[in-house]
Formats: C-alpha cells, structure tokens, sequence
C-alpha cells in the first residue's frame, strides 16, 4: 500500500490508539465529582495494602504482606465479624511510585482502609490525601517521627525512629559509666532522628558523647574514616543507625577493621534484623539492639506466632512481619467496634480499641495515635547453627 | 607525617576502591573509545559476577574455590560481552545504544533479581584472606591489599598485550584503520568483538572481587555504571592509562576525600567531575587513538 | 504543530497532508480537554502526570534533537520549578499564575548559570556535564533543611487561579491546569522550532562550523536554547507540584532524568511531537501497567527499549513519517554536502 493511503492509514491508526487510550481509561463516572468512601452497610469490608513490591525495600514488604496475611487467615478471612477484600498495591522505592499507589488504592479502588507504608517521605506525602478522602491509614513502618501526630486517619502500628534510639540511650549510659560513646548514622531523616531520640536518653542519664558523624546516605561504601574518628575519639562503645545494605556493609567492616573487641557496637534494632542478619553472618556476633522485637521473645504469644509463620512461610518471622500483623489485629479490634465499614466509622472506632495482645507484648496506641509498647535489648548470638537476636532484657 | 598517619587508612582504601574501578571501568573505557560503543549495561554486568560470587562461594571458601568463582565471572563476562557486542553492532548513534544497552540492562537487572531475590547479598571473603596485617602500625585487611595487587597485575598485563603484542598490534590497527586491516584478511567485527568481550569479563571479575567490599544487590548495577562513567570520563576515553588515572581519582575522592569533608561528601564525586571536564573536556589522559579521535592515530 | 512544517517539507504544499496533520491536532486536543468528564480519578491523575512529564520531554527534545545536544540536567529544572511552586504555595500565595511565573524564572536563571558553563563542551563530555548538573541538584534537593532534605516537601496547599477562588483540589481541575501549562509550553517550543532561532538551533546541530561561517555564534545559539529548555522545563515542575502536592528529591532521581531522554529517542528526536508519544508511552507502562504486572514494571520498560531500538529505529514519530522527507533532517545528498 503506497503512498497517501499508507500515511492515512498510520495517522488514522494514531487517532484510534488515543481516542482508545482515553476511553480505556475510563471508569463509570468522571474525575469532576466529588470523592465518597467506600460502600456503605454492606458486610465486607476492603482493605488496601501499600507495600513495596519491587525496589530495595521489597524483602520488607514481603514480611509484611505475610505477617497481614496470616493474621487473617487466623480469622478464617474476617475482620471484625466482616468479610475482607485484600487489595495491594506496589509502594515502591520513593514517594513518586508510592503516593500514585495510595492514590489508586483510594480512588480507584475505593478501599475503606489502608494498611502499609514502609518509606517515611510517602508516609508524609499522603497524609493529606488520606484525611482529605476520610480513609484511614494503618502505617505498618515508615518511622519518621512526624508521620503519626493525632491526626484522625494516621495510625501507627510501627514505631518512631527517635523511639527506637531513646530506649537504649539509658542503658548504655549505665553501662559505660564514665567512659564515652561515638555516635554515626546515615545522613537522612531517619538516621539523624534516631540519634537525636538516642541522645536525649543517654545525655539525660549522664552519658558523655565523643563524638558524631553522619555519613552520606545511599552512596557510602567506606566505612573507615569514620571508624579511624571513633577509635580516635576515646569511645568505648558505637550507637549507629542504619538499615538494609548499608547495615550489612558497615557491620562487616566494623569487624574486619577490627573494632569489635575494644569497643561494643550497639545500634536500632534494623542494624540487624531479617534478611540483613542471615548476610552479615559471624561478622555481626555480640552486636547490641534495641527494637520492639524479637522472633526470640521467650512468651506464650510469641511462641505461638513464630510456630504459626515458621509453618506457613518456613522462615522465622522479623519485626517488620509483627507490625503488619498487628495493623490487622487493629483494624480488627476496630471493626467490631464500628458503626459500619466507612473509612470514617473505621476511624472513629480505631481511637477506642484499647490494648493490643501482640506477639511482642502488650500494647496500645498512645495520644498521637503510636505505639506506647515495651523494647528489648537484644544481642546477636549464634543460634541453632545460625545467627539470632537473643534477648537480654527488657529496657524501661 | 601527623596527616598522613591520620589518613594513610583511608589513602589506601581510596587505593583497594580505585583497584576495583579500574577493572570494572577499563573495559567501558576500551569500548567506548575504540568502537565508539556507549555501553549502558556495563554495571549490570559488573553485577553478574557479583552475583556469580553469591551462587559459587559458600562462607567457608578457600582461595581455590575462589580462583574457579574467578573463573566462572571471567567465562560469563566474555559471553556476556560478546552478546552485547552482536546486538549492538549495527547501531551506530550513540542515543540508540544507549537506549539498547540500558533496555538490556533492565531485562539483566530483572532476571537476576528473579534469581537471587531482592534481598541483600553478601559475598564471603576467602579463607586465607580474611584476616589484617600491620601496615605502618594500623591494621588492615589483607583481602584489600590483594585486590590492588592484583588490579596492578592485570593492568599491567593489559598494556603490555595491548601495546607489546601481535594481538594487541592487530586491534590498535582495526581501531586505527579498519579498511586496511581487511584487506589483511583479517575480519575487524571479530577483533572488535573480542574487545567488548574482555571487557566484559574484566567487569564481571571485578563485580565479583568488589563482592566482598560492596556486597550484591538489585539496583547496585545503577552505582557501579555511575561510577565506572564518571571515572571513564575524567580518565579519557579509550586509555587504559586514563582509566587507572580516573580511576585512582575517584576512589580517593570517594574515600581520602569524604573523610577529609564529610559535610561535603554528597557533592564531592560530581563536582570534582564537573571541574576536570571544564578544565580537561577530553578527560585527563585521553586516547592518541580510536574511534574517539576519528580513528587515526 | 510541526506535522504542518512536516507536510510543507513534503514536496511544496501538499495541502491535502497538511490539514490532515491539522484535524489531527485538533482531535487530539479536543479528546485531552474532555477527558475529565470520562475518565475516574486516578487515570486522569495518570494523564495529568503524563502531561507534565510529556513536557519535560519536549524541553530534552529542544536540546536533544534540534540542537543535537543529548542532556541529563533537564530534571533539575524541573525539579527547580517544583520546589519553587511548592515553597511558593507554602509561604506565599496559592496563585498558580504566580507559582508558574516564579518557578519558569529560577529554573530559568539557574539554566542560565549552569549552561554558560556546559554549553562550552559538546558530545558525551556534555552529556556527563548535564549529569553532574542533575545528580548536584539532586543532592541539593536530598540535603537541604528548607526543601525538606530527604523526606520532601509536604504539605503544599491545593492551587488557586484567581485570588478568592476556590482551590483546585478534584483530580479534574489539576489535570486541566496540567494540560493548559501542558499547552503553553508545547506552543514556546513551536513557536521557537519556527523562528530563525530554531533554524540556528539545527544548523548547530548539523554542522557547526558552516553556522560560524555564515556569522553567527554557537555558543550563543546553544546557550539560549539552554536557557528555553530549562524555563520550559521548570514550568512542567509547576505544574507537576500542583498535582502531587508534594515533591521528594526521588523526583530528581537520575533515572527519572535517563527516562527522560530515552522517551525522547523512543518517540523519535527532532519532532515535538514524537517525544511527547514516547513520553506517554513510557510512563503508562512504568507507572499504569508496572501495577499489574508486580514488580516487573523495569523488564516491561527494559523491553520496550530493546524493541524500539531495533523496529522503530528513528523513533515512533520517524516510523510513522518513513518514505516522507522531513525538513528536520536533511537528505543524503545534503549529507553529503554539509560534510565538513
């Protein structure tokens, strides 16, 4: 087919893709109206899960779909008496691919809630679109401190990054005594946050800081020169924080370069914890946390979760795997309560659920809508032919 | 000497750093300026024979089952490397092979992560070279010392082929004048081919040397291609010597320089990089032959 | 738009191609401009991120296919232009009109700045150039206080076009906000293709030296196309802020910065229109199709190129426009002439 025809053809073709495109696009109704909640009075309920599906927090929302989802296949598929519709969305890496998740998990999808979130600058991004659309969001990670602050559609099964850091700051400073500690974290929101919540603790008890060092983020492969300023600085012992590969890396070279004997690492608990623990190996023994959590908890309830997920995904449960499963406790704490499934009746009753029995313990949330919950110092310790975080205490 | 006895640590781990880029970056350096091939899936790669660390290497790994890791990452990267070189023979603008380079990449990045997970990986440190020695009264692991050793070793055995040799004589003289080395009876894709495939073989191998430092794992193939760039760019195309010389620069820079500015450590890669190309565009030590100055030499 | 050039190139006034070309144009945007009123929510948030994409592209397509420029700091004045609507939403006025203002003006100056600097090199050089440009912004973006550092900047208040008027909060609104910056900058890039600015733009292109021959100076030539480039691409950034309402320093990620230009070589460099194709086709599949396909959104984006290289080999627009001449690019025999 030659000539004019052949063009008429292909630019006939393009009109026909777009008009497809646009009409493809479209769902009953238009974008010009106003948004409502979900269905009203019907029996079930659907709940939207935002987690990363792809990106390096992936591993994360793996644990975390799971831990959701084995709390409700405990409740043969209900929540609150109500059947549940699981609708999941891919998260990401960054805001740019989590808030279009949110987005359509709550427009398009019309989802009475939300559940997930493991990035804290998403987290921060869509707390307005989750109150302007009366959906509540059960935030089952993202720790950046201001995320949850009593607005009535942000809940936080998780924790705070300056929480995590104040646990511990006390009990080091008892332990050292005299002597002094160095602190280094990665250089964004979340690793300056846990220091600081380290430092109000530790200063507050007496502790005496060497010194501090925050290392760009994302982009550090060379631990050294920092580690050289600590050993310099007199310090007898390290608080850091960092998460996902940059815990692997440094932990490694903090033993190869040989500071282990001399000056006790301790850290938020993420330094060590899941998948991050089975690749540093012998290289993280002895490493001192503090978290939420522990698969090693030595209590009833947590004996029978960990029986419970080891069965159904043959690998221990992480802290990231509880958070999710007590996102679902709470939804379905709430439901029971509720005057309907509407975001906003979900909301309302999520304020009065009370205490939470939580495979880490009991606990509820606290004024700005966080969890008020017990952590534990952990210490890294070779278990049943692997590597674990055993439990020595309970911090106060 | 107080400032050196300060940073020596960290001049040599510039030193172990600038070991590994230079191998991982003198094979995108060696393509680019001999073939004129901007070769995107460079990193992704580089993260092959990290991963191939991962499937080979159990933590208790002696130096020989390391030789035959060394190996394996080397045979994968030769035919690695001549794939990259068939598919992207035929397209001469650098746009498109920066579009194909970078699709195949993604599809690279995307099956490796069906193989290994996205979970980070780590590569265990041999056996016998785990341990430190004493160097000028500080510690420092032996492995490290190693890998510069090593790198200094192939690169020197580079320049040597490459200058010395019949057949390092017989790709200066494709690149230099592909016609007339037809007429030779020798057939110059081929020659070119084997370029791409050493390349990519040397990047495999130093994916699977930096293992131990830099770990495996998704998205590690995007850092690894940025740097191999940036160091390929201040270096000077096409220059096994502009490779070390970028090379040398950037892991200090990454290292002697961070510790030196840690306020300034995020700015530090990409603003030295922006200054050497204003002040040098051609990079530092350029090629004196190649596809990058018209192919005469 | 420059499917009229096109159909002028094709043999003197092929009248009959240059109103289809015309009608096409105005299909199209009569479709766009209605498709609030078919679409739900979050496919018209889609479209609207498209747009404002779309335009990035066409600001990398300036550079990169009519000066022959391939650049990877186009995100960091689209990213200027975001962060300057934001914090102008933030603490001065929800005005739209002023944020677009404010925002193309920076992002303008600081093109400006930077370009009289990057312009001097030329080839991969630049390119790398354009890429300390972008991933310094972007570490800028990821550090400072007053931008959020890296958890972004939130909270930026829903838009206004009139003072008094209610704030564009549905979808619908900010989409058509989208669209018309969408337009506005569309139409600078047409009108400057056209002028005899745009004709210097592609003569830089083919061949340098004949430009300085007939007199006039490539680095000015390059150095405004640098600057147009950026204030176009700082008004997508205000618009893109309208929509999200929040801008992270992962909106000036380097790969948003390589999709970027490969959109443009996917769509096919040189036309406005091809990019802007390309644009959309890459976003729908990263974003639109990534969800239903789980975490494969990279090997579908990753196939997509290797296809484009080898079945589309100059791009969406030069595959629907083969066998025609193209006044953008000159035939062999003009190759051969200009060869310097």
């Amino acid at each position: 087919m030659p000539g004019p025809s052949r063009r008429r053809l292909r630019r006939t073709s393009l009109i026909a893709l777009v008009a497809a495109l646009a009409l493809t696009a479209a769902a009953c109704g238009g974008s010009l109206d106003e948004e409502g909640g979900g269905e009203e009075g019907s029996g079930s309920v659907k709940v939207g899960l935002a987690l990363p599906a792809s990106g390096v927090y992936e591993p994360l929302g793996v644990d975390m779909t799971r831990g959701f989802e084995l709390y409700l296949e405990e409740q043969q598929g209900k929540l609150g008496g109500k059947e549940v519709e699981v609708v999941k969305a891919d998260e990401g890496e960054a805001p740019d691919t989590g808030v279009p998740a949110v987005q359509k998990l709550v427009t398009q999808d019309k989802v009475d809630a939300l559940v997930g979130i493991v990035n804290s600058a998403t987290a921060l991004g869509v707390k307005d679109t989750v109150s302007q659309s009366k959906v509540p969001l059960i935030v089952a990670n993202a720790g950046a401190d201001e995320v949850a602050d009593g607005g009535d559609y942000v809940w936080r099964t998780s924790f705070t990054n300056g929480g995590v850091g104040e646990a511990l700051g006390g009990a080091v400073a008892e332990e050292l005594g005299n002597e002094s500690v160095y602190l280094m974290a990665a250089d964004y929101a979340a690793g300056r946050e846990s220091v600081a919540g380290f430092k109000k603790s530790f200063e507050a008890a007496g502790g005496k800081i060497a010194g501090e060092s925050f290392t760009p983020f994302g982009t550090t492969t060379d631990w050294q020169p920092f580690l050289s300023k600590a050993q310099n600085s007199g310090a007898k012992a390290v608080y850091v924080f960092y998460a996902g590969g940059e815990a692997v890396n440094f932990v490694k070279q903090y033993k190869s370069f040989g500071l282990g004997e001399e000056i006790q690492l301790y850290g938020a608990g993420f330094l060590t914890e899941g998948g991050v623990l089975a690749a540093q190996g012998k290289a993280a023994e002895g490493v001192r946390t503090s978290l939420h959590y522990s698969d090693q908890l030595d209590t009833p309830e947590n004996k029978e979760f960990v029986d419970a997920y080891t069965k159904a995904y043959d690998a221990p449960p992480t802290v990231y795997a509880v958070q999710a499963y007590d996102a679902a406790a709470a939804l379905d704490l709430a439901l029971k309560d509720a005057d309907g499934t509407s975001g906003e009746a979900i909301a309302k009753a999520l304020g009065g659920i009370g205490e939470i029995e939580s495979p880490r313990g009991t606990w509820s949330f606290d004024e700005d809508h966080n969890p008020d919950q017990p952590y534990f110092l952990r210490e890294v310790q070779a278990v049943d032919g692997g590597f674990a975080n055993a439990v020595l205490n309970e911090l106060s | 000497m107080d400032w050196l006895d300060a940073n020596l640590l960290s001049i040599l781990n510039g030193l172990a750093l600038a070991a590994l880029l230079f191998l991982i970056a003198v094979g995108l350096s060696l393509v680019f300026g001999t073939m004129d091939v901007l070769n995107l899936a460079h990193g992704a790669v580089s993260l092959t024979g990290a991963y191939i660390g991962v499937a080979l290497l159990d933590p208790d790994a002696g130096a020989g089952q390391f030789v035959v890791a060394i190996l394996a990452a080397a045979a994968v990267g030769l035919a690695f490397g001549g794939a990259l070189a068939l598919l992207t023979g035929g397209v001469r603008d650098h746009l498109r092979q920066a579009l194909l380079t970078l699709g195949i990449a993604m599809i690279a990045g995307d099956i490796l992560r069906q193989l290994f997970g996205a979970d980070v990986q780590s590569v265990p440190t041999p056996n016998g070279l785990a341990g430190s020695v004493d160097v000028l009264g500080k510690s420092y692991p032996v492995y490290r010392l190693v890998v510069i050793g090593l790198s200094i070793v192939i690169g020197v055995v580079l320049y040597v082929v490459l200058e010395r040799t019949q057949v390092g004589a017989l790709v200066r003289a494709t690149v230099a004048d592909r016609g007339m080395v037809e007429t030779l009876g020798v057939r110059s894709n081929v020659v070119l081919a084997g370029v791409f495939a050493v390349g990519a073989a040397l990047a495999s191998v130093g994916g699977l040397l930096a293992g131990p430092v830099l770990g495996a794992q998704p998205g590690l193939d995007n850092t690894i291609l940025l740097l191999a760039l940036v160091v390929v760019v201040v270096g000077g195309l096409g220059s096994i010597r502009g490779a070390v010389l970028g090379a040398v620069l950037v892991g200090e820079v990454q290292t002697l320089g961070v510790a030196l500015f840690p306020a300034y450590a995020s700015f530090l890669l990409f603003g030295a990089m922006a200054l050497v190309l204003l002040l040098k565009p051609g990079g530092l030590l350029p090629a004196r032959y190649g596809a990058a100055t018209g192919g005469h030499a | 738009m420059s499917t009229g050039v096109v159909a002028e190139a094709a043999g003197g006034g092929n009248k009959r191609a240059q109103i289809v070309g015309r009608v096409l144009v105005a299909v199209v945007l009569v479709l766009l401009a209605l498709l609030p009123f078919v679409a739900a929510s979050y496919p018209i948030s889609i479209a609207g991120r498209m747009l404002s994409f779309a335009l990035l592209v066409v600001s990398v397509d300036l550079l990169t296919g009519f000066t022959g420029l391939p650049t990877l700091a186009q995100i960091a004045y689209f990213g200027i232009g975001a962060y300057t609507a934001g914090l102008v939403g933030i603490h001065w006025t929800t005005n739209l009109f002023a944020q677009l203002g404010i925002g193309i003006v920076v992002a303008a100056v600081v093109a400006l700045f930077t370009g009289a600097v990057a312009v001097r090199t030329s080839g991969i050089v630049f390119l790398m150039v354009t890429l300390a440009i972008g991933e310094l912004t972007h570490q800028l973006a990821d550090s400072l206080p007053q931008l959020g550092a890296s958890n972004g900047l939130a909270g930026i208040p829903p838009g206004t076009v009139y003072p008094g008027a209610e704030p564009l909060l549905l979808a619908g609104y900010t989409y058509w906000w989208a669209l018309l910056v969408f337009l506005l900058g569309v139409a600078v890039a047409v009108v400057v293709a056209r002028s005899p600015l745009g004709r210097s733009m592609r003569a830089v292109r083919e061949s340098p030296t004949r430009l300085a021959a007939v007199g006039q100076r490539t680095y000015v030539v390059k150095l405004a196309a640098f600057v147009i480039a950026g204030g176009i691409a700082g008004a997508a950034g205000t618009a893109w802020a309208v929509q999200t309402r929040f801008v992270s320093p992962g909106d000036l990620a380097f790969s948003v910065s390589a999709i970027a230009l490969l959109s443009v070589v996917v769509g096919g460099a040189g036309t406005l229109w091809g990019p802007v194709l390309g644009a959309s086709i890459v976003i729908l599949i990263r974003d639109w199709l990534s969800q239903y396909v789980a975490g494969h959104g990279e090997l579908m984006l990753g196939i997509l190129f290797v296809v484009a290289v080898y079945l589309m080999p100059r791009g969406i627009a030069g595959t629907i426009l083969r066998g025609k001449r193209r006044s953008d690019e000159p035939s062999a025999r003009e190759r051969a002439e200009t060869a310097a």
